[in-house]
């Protein structure tokens, strides 16, 4: 690695006032899983970083008045492991188990997996088919935007140069949504997913239908996307598998995969018809399964 | 140059380093434990495994600033010199290791697992042993020595003591 300059921040107060002196010429340290991978193989390294790794302020996992709290650096492990969010969203903690492996996972952070922004991230999907909002701290303060807006493109988000990813926001109304994360790999372990698929719904009890059906793919565009014709043709309709089945080819036909050496376009698609329906079948399972805080 | 202090197996000891220096080069370069391995150096082999706080980690992708007033395990610390560990034990009565250059992390690994769960069902072991990769012996006689490690662990195998 080439040299540096190193300073470890206690709090996000004094990583964004680093930024905001240093701006463009810091890399933020979090987990480092990625970021120490880039600076070995760089042929210019940033002339400071900033370790945030022991920030206590972003380490939370709370219910707050604006929903499920999450700080950017809980690691994947500390999600596995947090029984608020085994109760609330386990999708989040079994996408968090696909990631890496257990060492990756107990150094990795969720802000450095969202901001790293590769369009095969694991954390992404869930958190989009729940409509996850992020904070995000600056020289001005604090804005939050939807996390869709954040990703822009393969390894570019919406971030300043002078901004730091602080939280991490399931709302409030989507609490105990039924969700559902898979993901397909050429192995179980070590392994960028090929294509991977959440899906959010909650049932209408009276009727039967679909209301407020998510559809996240990842892997299958340049960034994170929402399957919106899917959800569309989900809304209000009938719970069938015909229904799950039909917004499976639906969002195969709207994802923009490409070929690579791990998978061609053509297999991609097929994939995501098929792990969107099962998305979709589980998420159904969990909503039948606890109706009384599952349906709406 | 910065001063770091970190308590490995179990002694606190202390070294200057330069801010790009991992933990690992720490471990290898500095204070000659040579037990965790340099292998793909980009965190995929999990050759350089050791236990960080309780949590094994690869110690490629870990600055060795960041392991300031931590506690670190390698390798090193584990046997006594008149006594393997069990799990090293259950290794070589099995003969779960050929080559070896992935002995040290898979067996951290392991630890941490029994560690933190002294009954591991045979996924869970897998699953630990997820991010150590093994070219030579194959997983099948690790998972099995794990097993017998564990049980040795919980005083249910004539192995213990």
């Amino acid at each position: 690695m080439r040299a540096f300059e190193y300073v470890a921040a206690r709090d996000a107060g004094q990583a964004v006032a680093l930024l905001a002196e240093h701006g463009a010429s810091v890399k933020i340290l979090a987990g480092g899983t990625d970021l120490l991978v880039e600076l070995k193989s760089a042929s210019h390294a940033p002339r400071m970083i900033v370790d945030i790794s022991r920030a206590t302020d972003l380490k939370n996992i709370a219910l707050t008045d604006e929903g499920l709290s999450i700080g950017a650096l809980v690691t994947h492990t500390e999600i596995m492991d947090s029984q608020l969010i085994r109760e609330t969203f386990p999708a989040l903690a079994d996408a968090a188990h696909t990631i890496g492996a257990v060492q990756t996972r107990n150094l990795g952070t969720l802000g450095g997996n969202l901001v790293t922004c590769v369009p095969s991230m694991d954390s992404g999907p869930t958190l989009i088919a729940l409509e996850a909002l992020v904070t995000i701290a600056g020289p001005e303060g604090r804005r939050q935007m939807p996390l869709t807006a954040l990703f822009v493109g393969p390894r570019k988000t919406a971030l300043k140069s002078t901004e730091l990813l602080v939280e991490i926001i399931i709302p409030r109304r989507n609490l105990g949504k039924p969700a559902h994360f898979l993901k397909s790999g050429l192995r179980k372990g070590q392994a960028l997913a090929l294509v991977n698929v959440a899906a959010s719904l909650w049932v209408d009890k009276k009727k039967n239908t679909f209301a407020e059906p998510r559809i996240a793919l990842g892997a299958v565009a340049p960034v994170v996307m929402r399957a919106t014709q899917a959800e569309a043709y989900l809304e209000g309709r009938a719970v069938t598998p015909e229904a799950m089945a039909e917004a499976g080819r639906i969002a195969a036909g709207e994802a923009r995969p490409i070929s690579d050496f791990r998978a061609s376009a053509g297999y991609r698609r097929d994939l995501i018809a098929v792990l969107t329906k099962r998305a979709l079948e589980n998420a159904v399972l969990l909503a039948r399964a606890k109706p009384e805080i599952t349906t709406k | 140059m910065t001063q770091v202090t970190l308590i490995v197996n179990g002694d606190s000891r202390t070294a200057s380093v330069p801010p790009e220096m991992t933990l690992l080069m720490l471990l290898r370069e500095q204070f000659n434990l040579t037990g965790a391995k340099l292998g793909c150096d980009v965190g995929d082999c999990g050759a350089c495994t050791v236990i960080v706080d309780g949590k094994p980690v690869n110690a490629c992708l870990m600055l060795a600033v960041q392991a300031d007033g931590r506690s670190v395990q390698t390798i090193e610390g584990l046997a006594t010199q008149d006594r393997l560990h069990p799990i090293q034990k259950a290794f070589e009565d099995q003969a779960s290791l050929q080559c070896g250059f992935c002995g040290p992390g898979v067996i951290l690994s392991a630890k941490a697992l029994l560690d933190k769960n002294p009954d591991p069902s045979t996924q869970e072991i897998r699953d630990a042993l997820s991010g150590n990769l093994c070219r030579c012996t194959g997983y099948t006689k690790m998972i099995e020595a794990i097993q017998e490690a564990a049980r040795v662990l919980r005083g249910e195998s004539p192995g213990s003591k």
